[in-house]
């Protein structure tokens, strides 16, 4: 019980990195996505169904903190599955084996790349945008933005662990 | 039978949720217009606009002082444009009246600080410190000195979101100021608009602005919203392909204004007859 609220507290917390602070950090309008870091870190830490109950309300959040628009529910629906994903990677004689090693941003990256690829052929219907120019422009830069800053808490898991 | 299926429950239990997830989501994608997800969104909103007010303080600070210089500068610039504006506004009203024509309202504006902005997964919105007790309602415009910048799309108590014109759900009623040849502005994708359903034959040339259109009920006719950048035609396309550059800057909004305008209910309710 202690874990789950524990849990729910540092999701929240990074929800509010994500909307407060990370913008301030974007790049030509990408921004990575601290959420899909956290969704890769619970899902190696505590397997598939934490993950994707993780993904899910922080993806209903995010949705509702989007404003009016008409896609409530689809960050619920891609970050579950980002969570599901990542969570084939949890193995709990492993966990701080993959947490300070190439595995976390390797899932991180497989992870990210299939959440702004479903997000955006959902997101883009009925739109004029090319699917394959957004993915080109935003998808995958946002995809290697996460990665970049997920590598700081790679390091830290490293340091953590060798200690 | 009960063990046996509990079983295979049991052993699909990861599949079964993720189905049920994808099949609330798809719910919500399906219904998410409704009045308890626009209150749950107010609820929400209140909270983190709050944070964002906060938060937003500190990387404010460090410009100020060129923001009140480039401000000096706009100020003699638009007292001279406003003593022209005058002298051609009473000029506008005489010639009105000797043609019988009905007078057009004039707006209200209301001040807001952006305290947030977000701009992940092309969900340009920001979110602004004036809401419902401010006598904000949905889809009032937004917009700058320079031009048209949004409409709100979520409302709490004191803060507001605002779907900027980068946004794809963002669509509105345009004209051609010079040429007066009407259009629909659309975003199309990073910091570019599209002026569309402009046939070949018609006047629109680079360097034109274009305004917002009386055709608009959401709109109040107009407010500039960009300048064409360029235009092609597309063999075989009966309509031309025009790009607009926007006049305003979406990377450095601090402060937006409100237009307290409200859709004529007449007009509306015209609009809506079949």
């Amino acid at each position: 019980m202690r874990r789950n609220l524990i849990l729910i507290a540092l999701s929240l917390l990074v929800l509010l990195v994500q909307t407060l602070i990370i913008p301030q950090i974007a790049i030509l309008s990408i921004v990575p996505d601290l959420l899909l870091i956290w969704i890769v870190y619970v899902a190696l830490t505590r397997g598939q169904i934490p993950a994707m109950t993780t993904g899910f309300f922080l993806g209903i959040l995010v949705d509702i903190l989007s404003g009016g628009d008409s896609m409530l529910g689809l960050s619920a629906l891609t970050k579950s599955v980002a969570g599901f994903l990542a969570g084939y990677s949890y193995n709990e004689n492993k966990t701080a084996q993959f947490l300070s090693g190439p595995q976390f941003p390797l899932v991180l990256i497989f992870v990210s790349l299939v959440h702004n690829l479903l997000y955006f052929l959902i997101f883009l219907q009925g739109s004029d945008l090319s699917w394959r120019t957004t993915i080109l422009q935003f998808g995958l830069p946002a995809t290697l933005y996460t990665v970049a800053l997920a590598v700081i808490p790679m390091f830290a898991f490293a340091r953590h662990y060798r200690t | 039978m009960l063990k046996r299926s509990y079983d295979i429950i049991l052993l699909f239990k990861e599949y079964i949720l993720l189905a049920f997830y994808i099949a609330v989501a798809l719910l919500l994608l399906a219904t998410n217009q409704t009045s308890q997800v626009r209150a749950m969104r107010a609820g929400l909103l209140s909270a983190t606009g709050a944070l964002q007010d906060v938060f937003g303080v500190v990387p404010n600070y460090f410009a100020l002082r060129e923001e009140n210089s480039v401000l000096r500068e706009q100020n003699l610039t638009l007292n001279d444009e406003v003593n022209r504006l005058r002298e051609a506004r009473l000029e506008n009203i005489r010639l009105h009246r000797l043609l019988g024509l009905k007078d057009r309202p004039a707006f209200r504006y209301l001040s807001a600080r952006v305290v947030g902005a977000t701009s992940q997964n092309l969900r340009n919105t920001i979110t602004i410190d004036r809401g419902l007790d401010d006598g904000v309602l949905l889809n009032m415009p937004v917009v700058t000195a320079d031009g048209l910048a949004g409409r709100v799309s979520s409302v709490s108590g004191k803060y507001a979101i605002v779907h900027l014109l980068l946004h794809r759900d963002v669509r509105v009623s345009a004209r051609v100021e010079r040429s007066r040849v009407n259009g629909i502005v659309k975003w199309t994708g990073g910091r570019s608009l599209s002026f569309a359903n402009v046939p070949t034959s018609f006047d629109v040339q680079e360097g034109d602005v274009v305004i917002t259109s009386e055709f608009s009920s959401m709109f109040p006719a107009g407010i500039r919203i960009g300048v064409v950048s360029g235009t092609r035609t597309v063999p075989g396309d009966l309509f031309r392909a025009v790009d607009l550059s926007p006049v305003v800057d979406f990377d450095r909004l601090e402060e937006v204004f409100i237009a307290l305008h409200t859709p004529d209910s007449g007009r509306v309710a015209i609009d809506q007859r079949p």
